[in-house]
């Protein structure tokens, strides 16, 4: 089991390497991330047998938690590691003429599995901010071909500007939560969360959702999200949108599962993710062309992700999930197709005439993005509905009112879209982008599997409903972290 | 901190006004420069706020502590946190700052609202738009030869 710490380890390795293996052999440094990133596949895949239904605490460097530092490892983890592993290989530069951009997508996936991994709050900050560095320089080191390069420098500097003032109130959080308890150990922090009650409990997680929020597109803090996705390659959209804003999630409702499981915190929740649909909807339907569009309807996804995840227990993080996962689908492939296509709505004319399937696959991603009825986003939308009107309160019926009002709009822009595609195409239109890259035939994959998806909705289902059982609990992971005998010394 | 006049209150209450000055400094200010300072300021106090945690008045140095004298000490885990912290800042500081020399070569200013609206501009032009709210812009004023630039 301690072969997992080589997640975090490998990639990093692998970074520090690759400038000093290319000044002998660039081919060399083209494959070192490739194979790092396949070996990682493969440890994720073992220890996926190995854990079966359980789950495992790795003690790094022997030291015992609280002291120590520890790796979490359960079904809902490695599942989110193996997409990391995957979706960075979809978009790994192939055609980059630096070896340092090699270095940069290592050190963002090392910093991924260990934000992904990791049971120890300030560890959470370090890799956080790791990624956060790492996606400075990509974005800055990687403008698509038609803008200028200092575009992409501009908009890395604004989004370094956001970001960063959101790490510095992540680490504002964190001070807060260690002067409340003493302890950063988030099994430790869960064991005691009494002393998070009161208002400066509450404040700590307003900070940590905020600065976390900067990454995963949450409300007042995703200014930067049109500016970066517009400046740089699709297919790096496609890993920032998909699985970068999802590890910013996943810290979030580390926070709120184990430690603060409390009305306030799902109220805050609900209402950035509310404002996040309503804001994001409004402004992809006055969008002119495709990226815009699919940036600000992934905000408006992931505002849906937090209002899935205001349901308590493990009811939120089961349909919070299904909809990570779907977005990750769904958002991904759009991104990787929108390399096909020309960008300007109105050249898109005739489009379905050009190419048949690009049409096809669009159509399955947004019919499933809106929800129609046999696909899985249908599926997810109608749980998450069903489950907020199982919850008293208003405030949960404004926001299902809110999820519908938002599906109205979304379906309004994009079938406004749709229909552009299959019109005729007229002098102006020039709807393929000849030399697209491989990315699009990764989209089509990334259709398939939703179509192969949709005939087994409900095994996945309940699998996805046993991981988040599993890991939902507070008990197990305090038991897995800190065996009872221990917390008996130190008391 | 049963009262606010103890030396905790005072620094703490120091601590969260630096960090609120950085933070203000942030949304209101529109120089580049500026606004890299004010996230020093904002990381300051942030940085304060976590090595105060574990500060106890009278408190020592644990490596000064023999073990049997009863001394307090001060916690000693927040100030490798913030050690930690502090350099990952320098680090983000160094990045910023290089990329505000490049981009500042390229639009040769350093206001972040001329900036933005280039930048608005050149993604709308890539993507085959017109600009965001071009039809309420005002026409744009064409510089003299001879007329200061500033």
């Amino acid at each position: 089991m301690n072969s997992l710490v080589l997640l975090v380890v490998l990639p990093l390795f692998a970074a520090f390497i690759i400038p000093v293996v290319a000044k002998f052999s660039p081919k060399l440094s083209l494959f070192t991330g490739p194979v790092v990133l396949c070996i990682n596949l493969l440890l994720i895949m073992s220890a996926w047998i190995k854990v079966g239904s359980g789950s495992e605490a790795i003690f790094l460097g022997g030291f015992l938690p609280p002291v120590g530092i520890v790796f979490y490892i359960d079904h809902f983890s490695l599942l989110f590691s193996g997409l990391i592993a995957g979706m960075v290989l979809i978009v790994w530069p192939w055609d980059a003429k630096e070896s340092r951009l090699y270095s940069l997508y290592m050190l963002l996936s090392a910093a991924s599995f260990g934000l992904v991994l990791s049971a120890d709050l300030f560890n959470l900050y370090v890799f956080y901010e790791l990624l956060a560095v790492a996606t400075y320089g990509i974005i800055a080191a990687s403008p698509i071909s038609k803008v200028p390069n200092s575009s992409a420098t501009a908009a890395s500097l604004r989004y370094l500007f956001i970001s960063s003032a959101g790490s510095v109130m992540l680490l504002l959080g964190i001070a807060i939560i260690y002067t409340l308890t003493g302890t950063l150990n988030i099994a430790h922090l869960a064991t005691m969360t009494t002393s998070l009650d009161g208002f400066a409990g509450l404040s700590a997680f307003a900070l940590i959702a905020i600065g976390a929020g900067v990454k995963a597109e949450m409300f007042p803090v995703n200014s930067w999200v049109a500016e970066v996705y517009g400046t740089i390659p699709r297919q790096l959209s496609a890993l920032l949108a998909g699985l970068v804003s999802k590890l910013a999630v996943i810290l979030i409702i580390r926070m709120l599962l184990m430690v603060f499981q409390q009305q306030a915190a799902f109220d805050l929740l609900l209402v950035v993710g509310m404002l996040g649909v309503i804001s994001g909807e409004m402004v992809a339907w006055r969008a002119k062309d495709m990226i815009r569009m699919l940036s600000f309807s992934s905000i408006a996804q992931l505002g849906l992700i937090f209002i899935a995840f205001s349901i308590a227990g493990s009811k939120g993080l089961w349909i919070g999930m299904a909809l990570m996962l779907h977005h990750l689908l769904v958002k991904g492939g759009l991104f990787l197709m929108a390399d096909r296509f020309a960008g300007h709505m109105g050249k898109l004319k005739g489009l379905a005439k050009h190419s048949p399937m690009a049409a096809a696959v669009f159509l399955v991603f947004v019919l499933s993005l809106l929800g129609v009825p046999p696909f899985p986003g249908f599926w997810i939308k109608l749980l998450l509905i069903l489950n907020l009107a199982e919850q008293g309160g208003g405030l949960y019926h404004v926001a299902i009112a809110t999820i519908l009002l938002a599906t109205v709009i979304e379906t309004a822009y994009i079938f406004k879209f749709v229909r552009i595609l299959y019109q005729k195409a007229d002098a102006d239109s020039t709807p393929i982008n000849k030399n697209y890259s491989s990315s699009y035939t990764f989209a089509k994959l990334f259709a398939l599997i939703l179509l192969v998806s949709m005939l087994f909705v409900s095994p996945i289902s309940n699998h996805l409903k046993d991981i988040a059982n599993h890991s939902a609990s507070p008990h197990i992971y305090i038991n897995k972290i800190l065996p009872t005998k221990q917390l008996g010394d130190r008391s | 901190m049963n009262s606010f006049f103890t030396i905790e209150g005072i620094l703490y209450f120091g601590a969260i006004s630096l960090s609120i000055i950085g933070l203000f400094g942030l949304l209101v200010s529109k120089n580049l420069f500026r606004m890299l300072l004010s996230l020093v300021l904002f990381e300051a106090g942030a940085n304060l706020v976590l090595v105060l945690s574990g500060f106890i008045r009278n408190g020592i140095a644990p490596i000064f502590l023999d073990g049997n004298s009863g001394a307090v000490m001060n916690d000693p885990v927040p100030q490798a946190l913030v050690l930690t912290a502090i350099v990952i800042g320098v680090g983000v500081q160094a990045l910023a700052l290089s990329l505000i020399f490049r981009v500042k070569k390229h639009y040769g200013s350093m206001d972040m609202r001329t900036i933005r609206s280039k930048l608005e501009r050149e993604i709308a032009t890539q993507a085959g738009v017109t600009p965001p709210g071009s039809n309420e812009a005002p026409a744009p004023v064409k510089l003299v030869k001879g007329e200061a630039h500033e």
